[in-house]
């Protein structure tokens, strides 16, 4: 008996170190982009636009260059924030759920890394929404699925321009997401 | 417990030397097949300070160590015999499976038995100088010019000397754990190391 | 305001060859904030000059041309105009101290613009002169110097491609059909407020070859007519504030410093103030070539096989306006869909394809390439033969592991595709810019390009050409990061890091000897078999007993 018991503690145990090993990483993905950060980023923004349900983006994040004000170099890191307001009307809407705006809006960062290519880094909505009930795990499926079309690229077409800044939004501030479409 | 067939072998500074010699030979073995790039621990910069810390640390732990070997006359537990080696080998390689008893009996004047003896001379005079002069050549590197030797050395043979060198001690360091479990009780050498006492069988 | 990714120009701009570039970070779109920092804090109270040139009754002239500025200034400075002949920045000619060939930009073929020959009128708008228009200009003309594109403090005197280094005079469309206008130098003011050369001096044309912001370089570009303390430890605008000759320090006008002839190795202590000085321009006489604290001593046992620019500068372009990695020449006169000329721009904006130029690739925040360098590069002089066969390397840097006096260095590697002669085997000059019917960017043919350019470098021209892969290396110096972006140790110490392809040396962490290792791992795993046999076999004899 005591060994069973053992055994099914051990069990749980491995599993629990398994997790917790590979939770962070089935969270996330990373691929690498045939293509330069710029060119990536504009690809990136020209498939949000191109999507439809809603989809619109809310702006473009360039979290480097708080380093570089701050006297100190890090490799480009841009953050595509795409948002659709048919997925976050609902979850808004719920009182129960609006801590998810956390979550809000979806973010695409591009990034090149030591090696010298460019890198595409994505949050697995899929997995993500279905820790918070059926409600958000259906919602989140539909975000993951027009997700994974944002990546797809046709380098047979020509490199479309980078949106930079928030479309439709002069400065930011409360009105920036708004104008934004979200 | 019967206090007459216990010895007293180890003095303290004696089991000081040898545990934090062994945990600074474990620290840089560990250290060292990083810096070789075996595998990621620590990284490569903290591997080689730490490398290099543990190095003078132990150097400084042999400075003492030889003063006390001097002074107290211990030296002379290294001198090498020939004596019974033959009755040691086979004693490892028959007697101790056979419940046969060790032909060496330990005493406070002699230590070690004589194949110890032998492997603590070569390791002395034979293993230390190899990985202390090439680690000193390694650490030294932007001085060989000064020195005029910067004709005759190159860092891969240094290193490659190094390596070699880390390999025997870390063989070395396997057969030593082992062979700690042959008194007649697994656990009965390392108790001694521990306490200083031996209870003679 | 997220993103400042609007300082990258287009491709007419890149032609803009004095500091007034207009589409770089919004601050410096204005003239004013050209001025040279010197010349602001060479306030009103006290001048630190002793001779204010305002005053100089040589000068109260309003001159119509260059040439009259320059004879003004060597009425007191007589021998300024001989000093600067005896430069590169007059002739566009060095010689290796070591190899004896003759370099410079009026003798090689870069797989950039290719050569100024046959396109001078354009091309000299980057000449410290004026007139250089064909071969018969005449370097011994002094009143032919120009003194003021180094030492103007106003930042309003221009030259443009088109003018064979003379200034712009009055009102001009600049690029043509542009809708934008260059404003005439007033010749009197700039005369009378010179002053020692500043960033954007240097910068109108270091900062702009290759017709671009940026691109030929990399390491050089106009983010740093106002660079933070990231981009360029010295030249932080709010902390060193350095100029270009706080380094290329300069005596008799010869300026410190040069690709032609780089210092790849410099030894010993950091040079004293009054000593004479080989190379004022390397990092070394400054930080010695023991430059780091007694504390990481260990950094400064990597001097002899290291260039410092290889650990501290991390990557060069690092800005939005990037630099060029490859330029392609040979879709060059393909023409848009309607059978017009056409521009393209990248994703970032920048010039992507143009139909008289060809295809570009950028790239911003660039890893280097790293190889063995001794400071003397052999160049592609033109009517060098090459081997079509294989990439033909413009320039061969020297130096390899075994030779003392190399190091590791950073290198921008561009890569072009280029025409040659298919039946003579050399690089072709082409004549590129002009209005005459011969002109490609004119006509859009290659054949009359060719041939007028090769019958201007007087070499026979075969009537066949073809497209060649070319390389360039270009050594990496300026842009150097603050000490904690410098690489870290395992950047370089590890497999597959930075240094990968470098032979010759022992990198710990990233080497190893093969053999050693198999049997020394070998003999360990023995020793632990032999010792779990040794232990089973006590065990089971012990039990067996009882």
């Amino acid at each position: 008996m005591l060994k069973v018991i053992g055994g099914f503690v051990a069990g749980i145990a491995v599993v629990a170190v398994l997790v917790y090993n590979y939770a962070g990483s089935l969270m996330f993905r990373e691929i690498e982009s045939p293509f330069g950060v710029e060119e990536t980023v504009a690809r990136i923004q020209q498939n949000v636009q191109n999507a439809g349900n809603g989809w619109s983006l809310s702006g473009l994040r360039n979290a480097a260059k708080p380093i570089e004000a701050d006297g100190g170099n890090v490799l480009p890191v841009l953050m595509i924030e795409a948002c659709s307001t048919r997925y976050s009307g609902p979850i808004l809407k719920d009182d129960s759920l609006r801590f998810l705006s956390n979550l809000m809006p979806c973010k695409i960062s591009v990034y090149k890394k030591n090696d010298g290519k460019t890198y595409i880094g994505l949050m697995n909505a899929a997995l993500i929404g279905s820790l918070f009930g059926s409600k958000v795990g259906g919602i989140m499926e539909h975000v993951a699925a027009d997700q994974a079309k944002f990546i797809v690229f046709d380098p047979s077409k020509p490199a479309p321009a980078m949106i930079k800044g928030t479309p439709g939004a002069a400065s930011s501030g409360s009105g920036a997401g708004a104008a934004g479409g979200c | 417990m019967n206090t007459s067939n216990r010895i007293f072998l180890y003095k303290r500074y004696e089991r000081f030397w040898h545990w934090s010699q062994a945990l600074l030979v474990i620290s840089m073995l560990v250290t060292g097949f990083e810096v070789h790039g075996t595998y990621h621990l620590f990284g490569f910069e903290k591997a080689v300070n730490l490398h290099t810390i543990f190095a003078w640390t132990l150097l400084t732990l042999w400075a003492f160590t030889i003063f006390w070997q001097f002074t107290t006359g211990e030296w002379r537990q290294y001198i090498p015999t020939l004596k019974k080696v033959d009755a040691m080998v086979r004693y490892y390689t028959f007697g101790i499976f056979r419940d046969a008893p060790n032909p060496f009996h330990k005493t406070a004047e002699k230590k070690h038995n004589p194949l110890q003896r032998l492997a603590y001379l070569a390791l002395l005079s034979m293993l230390s100088p190899v990985i202390w002069g090439s680690g000193l050549f390694y650490l030294f590197y932007s001085h060989w010019k000064s020195w005029g030797v910067d004709a005759y050395l190159s860092l891969e043979a240094v290193a490659l000397v190094h390596t070699a060198g880390a390999f025997m001690m870390l063989v070395f360091f396997i057969a030593h754990v082992y062979l700690t479990t042959t008194g007649h009780t697994p656990l009965a050498h390392i108790k001694t190391m521990i306490t200083g006492w031996e209870e003679a069988d | 305001m997220l993103l400042r990714f609007s300082s990258l120009l287009s491709a007419a701009a890149a032609y803009v060859l004095l500091a007034a570039a207009p589409a770089y970070a919004t601050a410096a779109a204005k003239p004013e904030a050209m001025i040279a920092p010197q010349a602001q804090a060479v306030g009103k109270p006290v001048s630190a000059s002793t001779a204010d040139h305002s005053k100089f009754k040589e000068l109260q002239k309003n001159f119509t041309s260059g040439p009259q500025v320059t004879e003004a200034c060597l009425v007191c400075h007589t021998e300024a105009a001989k000093q600067v002949q005896h430069t590169k920045h007059w002739t566009w000619e060095s010689t290796d101290p070591k190899t004896g060939q003759v370099r410079g930009k009026k003798n090689i073929i870069n797989n950039y613009c290719t050569s100024p020959v046959s396109n001078e009128k354009d091309c000299m708008a980057c000449h410290a002169g004026y007139g250089w228009k064909d071969d018969k200009f005449d370097f011994k003309v002094e009143k032919n110097v120009d003194c003021l594109i180094c030492h103007d403090t106003t930042g309003t005197y221009r030259k443009l491609p088109g003018y064979a280094g003379h200034p712009v005079l009055k009102r001009v469309e600049f690029p043509h059909g542009s809708g934008r206008f260059v404003e005439p130098a007033d010749l009197k003011k700039v005369a009378q407020s010179i002053g020692m050369p500043s960033r954007s001096n240097c910068g109108s044309c270091h900062f702009f070859g290759a017709g671009g912001n940026g691109a030929k370089h990399g390491d050089l570009d106009s983010s740093l007519q106002h660079p933070g303390k990231y981009l360029d430890v010295h030249m932080d605008e709010k902390g060193l504030n350095f100029t270009c000759v706080t380094c290329h320090a300069t005596s008799s006008h010869q300026v410190s410093g040069s690709r032609y002839n780089v210092a790849a190795v410099v030894e010993g202590p950091a040079h004293i103030r009054g000593k004479k000085d080989e190379s004022p321009a390397s990092c070394q006489s400054c930080h010695s070539d023991k430059p780091h604290h007694d504390k990481m001593g260990m950094l400064n046992q990597h001097t002899d096989k290291l260039a410092c620019q290889t650990c501290h500068i991390p990557q060069y372009a690092r800005n939005e306006i990037g630099t060029e990695a490859s330029w392609d020449w040979s879709l060059a006169t393909t023409m848009g869909p309607d059978g017009k000329p056409m521009v393209r721009k990248d994703s970032a904006g920048r010039r992507a394809f143009d139909s008289k130029k060809g295809t570009w690739v950028w790239d911003s925040y660039v890893i280097p390439e790293y190889r063995w360098y001794n400071g003397v590069s052999t160049y592609k002089v033109i009517g060098d033969k090459i081997d079509p066969s294989k990439t033909v390397q413009i320039n061969e840097v020297g130096g390899g592991p075994n030779d003392p006096d190399s190091r590791i260095w950073p290198l921008k590697v561009h890569r072009g595709k280029q025409p040659y002669d298919k039946v003579n085997n050399y690089l072709t000059v082409q004549h590129t810019a002009g209005e005459d019917h011969t002109a490609l960017w004119h006509n859009y043919d290659w054949q009359k390009a060719i041939g007028a350019g090769m019958k201007a470098a007087k070499l026979p021209y075969s009537g066949e050409y073809g497209f060649v892969d070319t390389e360039m290396t270009w050594p990496i110096t300026h842009m150097v990061a603050p000490k904690h972006d410098a690489l870290s140790c395992a950047q370089c110490h590890s497999k597959n890091g930075r240094l990968q392809g470098i032979e010759g040396v022992y990198l710990p962490s990233r080497d190893n000897n093969k053999w050693l290792d198999m049997f020394g791992w070998t003999l360990v795993l023995l020793s632990l078999i032999g010792v779990l046999v040794h232990g089973s076999l006590r065990i089971y004899t012990s039990k067996k007993k009882g």
